[in-house]
This record gives C-alpha cells, sequence and structure tokens, in this order.
C-alpha cells in the first residue's frame, strides 16, 4: 500500500516544482523596493517541497503492511460518489443556463430518489422545497438573488 | 473598571431585538448542525455567510459565533444517545454518556452537560473581557515586524493540529498558504496562479474551500457504505438527582479552568480540552475504575471543557486576530467580508462590534440553555431523518452557500473540486485544519513580510531588531522542533492523538 502513498508525495513534489517555476519565470522575484510578487509563493514551493521529500523519504522506509490504508471504497460506494460529484459538476455547469429553480429540483430528484432511495412523494415535496421554495425565500425575504435560466423559453415561464 | 463599562455598552448592542434575534438563530443552527452527522461547525459556518451579506456587522458576527458555540451543545446530544460524536470534540463523552443512555439515564446526562457547558462558556467570556484590555494594548504597539513574527506562531502551533504527523500537517499549512497566493497580489496588484479566470482575480473563496473540504469530503466519506438508519437509545427525565447535581460541581469548575486555558493557545484543539478534563476527572476520581460506566463525571467534566474551549478560543482571534480552529478562522473571514480585521484595533476602531458581540457570548449561553432542554426531543427526532434525505438537503444548502457568496456558479465548481481534494487528503490521513487557518492568514503573512522587508531594504535581520518579534520567533523555533526530541526519543515522529476539529 505505500505505493499509493509515494504516488502521493510526488504529487505534492510536483506541485511545489510548480509553485517554484511558475514564480520565477512569469513573477518578480525581488524588485528594488524589496520582495517581489513571486517571493513568497516561490518560498512556499520551496518549503513544500522539502515537506514532501522528506514525507516521500519516511513512506518509502516504511515497512509496507498490508492492512495499512487509504484503501478502495466498494464498488457501489465509488459509483454513489463518482454520482455525486459528477451531479454536482452539472449544477454549476447548468445553473446559469437553466436557472436555480430547475437545475437544484432536478439535482434533489436524483440525489433522493436515485442515491437515497426516497418515496417518490417525499422526492418531490423536498425537492420543491429546496429549488422552488428556497429560490422565493432567499428572493423575497433574505435578498440573495439565485440565477434565473438564460433560455428564454424557460425565463418565460418563471424559472 | 474600564472593562465592565465596555460590556455594559456590548450589553446595550447585544440586548437590542434583532441581535436577540439572530443569537437564537445562530444558536439553533449551531445546536442543529452539532446534532447532525455529516456536517462540521466549519462547513455550517461557512454555509451561512452568504445569509449575513445584507446584515450589519454586529448581526452577522453575533449569528456566526453563537453558532459555533451552539455546535458544541449540539454535539454532545448524539454522544449521548447514539454513540456517535456530533463533532471530534464531544467523541470522549460517548464513554460515560452512552454507558448514562443504556441505563435509562440519557436526559439527566443531556441537562447535565448543558448546564455544564453553560458554566464553561460563560467563565471563559468572563476571561475574555478581562484578557481584553490588557491583550489588546500588547498588541496594539506591534508593527508588520512583530504580526508577521506573530503569525509564524501561530502557524508554528499547528502542530497541535497534527494528528499523526508534524510533516502532514506542515504540508498542509503551506499548502493553505499556497491557495492563498491566487489572485491579486496584494501589495504590487499584479494576477498570480489565476489561469486566465476572471472569477480568480479576487482569490480562491474560502467559503466553498472550506464547504468542500469539510462539508462535501464528509458526505463522499459517508457515501462509500450505504446510507444507515441510526438506532437511538430511549431518552428518560431531564432532571437530574441531588446526587448527579453534587457530583457535578468539581467537574464544573476543572472543566472551565482547562477548557478556558488550552482554548487560549492556537493549534490546541478542543478535543484536547474534552480529552484532559476526562483525564483530569478520572485521576482525581475516588473511583476511577468506574469510568466508562456512565459517571456524571465522565460526562460534564469534558462537556464544560469543551464549550470553555469554545469561547476562550475566541480570546486570541478578538485580542491579537489569530483564528485557533478552522471554525474562528471562518468567523475571522466572515469579519473580514464585513470589512473588519479582528485584533487590537477592532476595540480601538469599532468598540461597538467588539463589545457588542462579546456581550452577545452570554446572551447567547443563557439561550443555549434555554434553548437546549426543552428541544432535546425535537434533536431526537432529527436524528430519526434517515441519512439519505439529510445528506441531500445539506448538499443543496453547500450549493446554495457557495453560489451567494460571489453569484457565481465557478464558486459551486471550487467547492466540488476541493470536496474530491478533501475526500482524498483524509484518505491518506492529512489534517485538513491547517489548510483553513493559513488560507484565512496566508495574506496578511505575506502582507506583513514583504512590509517588513521594504522596510529594512531586504535585510531579515530586521526580525531580530524587535524584542517582541525575536521572543515569537524563538517560541514558534520551540514549537517546530520539539517533535525532533520526541522523534530521537521514540525513533519517529508521532506527535498527538487528538481528533481534528471540523
Amino acid at each position: 500500500m505505500h505505493r499509493k502513498h509515494q504516488i502521493a508525495a510526488l504529487c505534492f513534489l510536483a506541485f511545489s516544482a510548480y509553485l517554484m517555476w511558475e514564480s520565477l519565470k512569469k513573477m518578480e522575484y525581488y524588485t528594488p523596493l524589496g520582495p517581489g510578487t513571486g517571493f513568497f509563493p516561490f518560498w512556499l514551493g520551496a518549503i513544500l517541497g522539502g515537506l514532501g521529500i522528506i514525507w516521500l523519504v519516511q513512506v518509502s522506509r516504511r515497512r509496507a503492511k498490508a492492512e495499512e490504508g487509504p484503501h478502495l471504497p466498494p464498488r457501489d460506494g465509488i459509483v454513489r460518489m463518482v454520482a455525486i460529484v459528477v451531479s454536482l459538476a452539472v449544477v454549476s455547469a447548468l445553473l446559469d443556463i437553466l436557472g436555480y429553480q430547475l437545475v437544484m429540483f432536478l439535482f434533489m430528484v436524483f440525489v433522493l430518489r436515485v442515491l437515497g432511495r426516497q418515496a417518490i412523494w417525499m422526492t418531490l415535496v423536498l425537492a420543491l422545497v429546496c429549488s422552488v421554495g428556497v429560490y422565493h425565500l432567499f428572493g423575497r425575504y433574505l435578498d440573495v438573488q439565485l440565477p434565473v435560466a438564460s433560455w428564454t423559453f424557460l425565463n418565460g415561464i418563471g424559472l | 473598571m474600564d472593562a465592565i463599562q465596555n460590556l455594559l455598552m456590548g450589553f446595550s448592542i447585544a440586548l437590542s431585538p434583532q441581535n436577540v434575534m439572530l443569537a437564537f438563530i445562530g444558536s439553533l443552527l449551531g445546536t442543529l448542525i452539532g446534532v447532525l452527522p455529516g456536517i462540521g461547525p466549519a462547513a455550517g459556518a461557512a454555509m451561512l455567510i452568504p445569509l449575513t451579506f445584507q446584515m450589519g456587522p454586529t448581526g452577522a458576527i453575533i449569528m456566526l459565533t453563537a453558532l459555533f458555540y451552539g455546535t458544541q451543545y449540539g454535539g454532545t446530544v448524539t454522544s449521548v444517545l447514539l454513540n456517535v460524536p456530533g463533532e471530534a470534540a464531544s467523541a470522549i463523552t460517548c464513554l460515560d454518556g452512552y454507558a448514562m443512555a443504556r441505563q435509562g439515564r440519557a436526559g439527566a446526562a443531556l441537562s447535565l452537560a448543558a448546564i455544564g457547558s453553560f458554566i464553561g462558556g460563560t467563565f471563559a467570556t468572563i476571561a475574555l473581557v478581562f484578557a481584553a484590555g490588557p491583550l489588546t494594548r500588547w498588541a496594539l504597539e506591534f508593527g508588520p515586524v512583530e504580526f508577521f513574527a506573530l503569525i509564524v506562531l501561530g502557524i508554528s502551533m499547528l502542530t497541535g493540529l497534527a494528528g499523526n504527523s508534524i510533516v502532514k500537517a506542515l504540508m498542509m499549512g503551506v499548502f493553505g498558504l499556497a491557495l492563498a497566493m491566487i489572485g491579486i497580489d496584494p501589495i504590487r496588484g499584479m494576477p498570480r496562479f489565476t489561469f486566465g479566470q476572471a472569477e480568480l482575480l479576487d482569490g480562491i473563496g474560502f467559503v466553498p474551500v472550506i464547504m468542500g473540504l469539510f462539508g462535501l469530503a464528509e458526505i463522499l466519506e459517508n457515501a462509500e457504505k450505504p446510507f444507515a438508519q441510526m438506532v437511538l437509545a430511549k431518552m428518560s427525565t431531564l432532571i437530574p438527582t441531588k446526587k448527579d447535581i453534587r457530583d457535578s460541581i468539581g467537574p464544573v469548575v476543572r472543566g472551565s479552568v482547562i477548557g478556558t486555558v488550552l482554548g487560549l493557545v492556537p493549534g490546541i484543539t478542543n478535543s484536547a480540552s474534552s480529552f484532559l478534563a476526562y483525564v483530569a476527572e478520572k485521576k482525581s476520581s475516588k473511583h476511577p475504575e468506574l469510568f466508562g460506566t456512565g459517571m456524571v463525571a465522565g460526562v460534564v467534566g469534558p462537556e464544560t471543557a469543551n464549550n470553555a474551549h469554545a469561547n476562550g478560543a475566541l480570546i486570541p482571534l478578538f485580542t491579537l486576530g489569530i483564528p485557533a480552529s478552522p471554525t474562528i478562522a471562518v468567523i475571522m473571514g466572515a469579519f473580514m467580508m464585513h470589512g473588519l480585521i479582528p485584533g487590537p484595533l477592532l476595540f480601538k476602531e469599532h468598540p461597538d462590534v467588539a463589545w457588542g458581540v462579546i456581550a452577545s457570548f452570554y446572551l447567547g449561553n443563557v439561550i443555549l440553555l434555554i434553548l437546549n432542554l426543552p428541544l432535546i426531543g425535537i434533536w431526537v427526532k432529527v436524528l430519526k431523518i434517515p441519512y439519505g434525505i439529510l445528506s441531500g438537503i445539506i448538499m443543496a444548502f453547500m450549493v446554495l452557500g457557495a453560489y451567494s457568496v460571489n453569484n457565481s456558479s465557478f464558486d459551486v465548481a471550487v467547492m466540488t473540486l476541493f470536496g474530491v481534494v478533501g475526500y482524498l487528503l483524509r484518505k491518506f490521513d492529512f489534517p485538513l485544519a491547517p489548510v483553513v487557518l493559513t488560507l484565512i492568514l496566508g495574506p496578511l503573512m505575506e502582507r506583513s513580510l514583504r512590509q517588513s522587508l521594504e522596510i529594512s531594504q531586504g535585510s531579515f535581520a530586521i526580525f531580530l531588531s524587535s524584542p517582541i518579534a525575536t521572543v515569537l520567533l524563538a517560541l514558534a523555533i520551540l514549537f517546530l522542533i520539539a517533535p525532533l526530541f520526541q522523534f530521537f526519543r521514540k525513533g519517529k515522529v508521532v506527535i498527538a492523538q487528538g481528533e481534528e476539529p471540523i
């Protein structure tokens, strides 16, 4: 299992190398007035790199144990997690196009009915409350404006 | 006497009907968040921030701080009834609290915990009132040199949030600082790490990052297994016996002192306060062998300590501008979003906000005491809601919270991304609390470092020219090298066993 830790340590090393490269290549490290834009991120990259190397050495020297994590979740767990992440990504992509009410209604139906296996009436009630209800509550009483659909047809029917 | 006069002025602000209502809402939501599994106080406070935009700063901070200490009350309910801590600081309460519940004394355990929490929280607030004057006078002497040294000290204390590896804690601290570099450079005004995205020019939003790291990551972790229904212990009368009350007096006193003192030190979690209070009770008991079988002291001591800690931890925020935990970092972020910088200047420039909020702590603790005992039945019903429904509602509110900070769907994507990052970091046992603290402190740290170096024309010797900065930096070095001694003694770096406060 320590192979996974080594890969994670290498990811941190790559991130630190990127920080240092970007700081030196695209920013001023030092100016006549003092430290430049790249000064602080460069040293952050250097420190992160140093810590990443220490961690890499630690995990590489440690004897690998069969029970050591991280363990992959079961297949249906992975499916649920991927479904949550993808559905949230879709929500962020569609919020400005379809509007808050429609997107959140569909999101809640998916999360409650498909992932949560809730009864259809419970799903519909909660989906309506969290989409249409929240939109009007926040818009009217809390002055938090949530997005409306940019499509004329949807906008025309109040979504 | 100044402190008393200022406090009275604070009460005149905190007791306005609007602020009483906000303290009530914050306390209620905080308890709910503490009760609900799958959402911690940091993510809960972050979700509430957008709701505060239309409020004045005093009302907004009153609501968020009430939410913060309300979560400490709520966490106890699940520890006692479910044997599952609602938040990390209540974990130790499970031992004797759940044992009391199995004996049919859940009601008494919850009542005593609520009363202990009230006294502990009030004790720490009194400490804040009297510490505020001297500490802020001292901190007003700080220039950028001393301020930089203070932040370095605060960050070095991340060792206290280390979990099982100091290296990982420091890596997370630096990771948070790196995230804070995104956006416009605070001194020169040049964009950095923005990848051409206009949304990143103002920096990465800490609200979506925190909701992702703490809220969504927790939901993803729970999604690994099918959503299960919880099994609750039965409730009983809320009225404790005379013997219970007698047995609680010592634990309340000890828990108040332990929690308040440890709360002052950034990096020490309220889990550590609860744990130490439990150990103190066990050591001072005539029957230590009975701990774990339903001892009142095993519930009251830790619960008093974690509430005293929650209020005590606000002392470094108010007086020095240093957040001691992720949730307090969120509150600090809320201060900044309302155009205020917590620290000594807050008392000078906005005494109405500072003292109004401090006075509201007394009010909040009274509200929580009055609110919680009759509402325990409702919290029990809330716990019966299936997690499949709760997780859906929590995610809907996270989308709402992330979007409404900047009216940007980009922030929903940021929250989702950091949910995945947080999940992976949890799988590798990285503590997430340091990310939040340094994300908030990063811009202040960079600004004070660069201002110091501009004053000295690039000479680092300026940090040795100030006695305060020298002492603070020496302390920071001590905190950082202390684990090395442990390394040589034990042959490996194992620092703390406490849980991370989320």
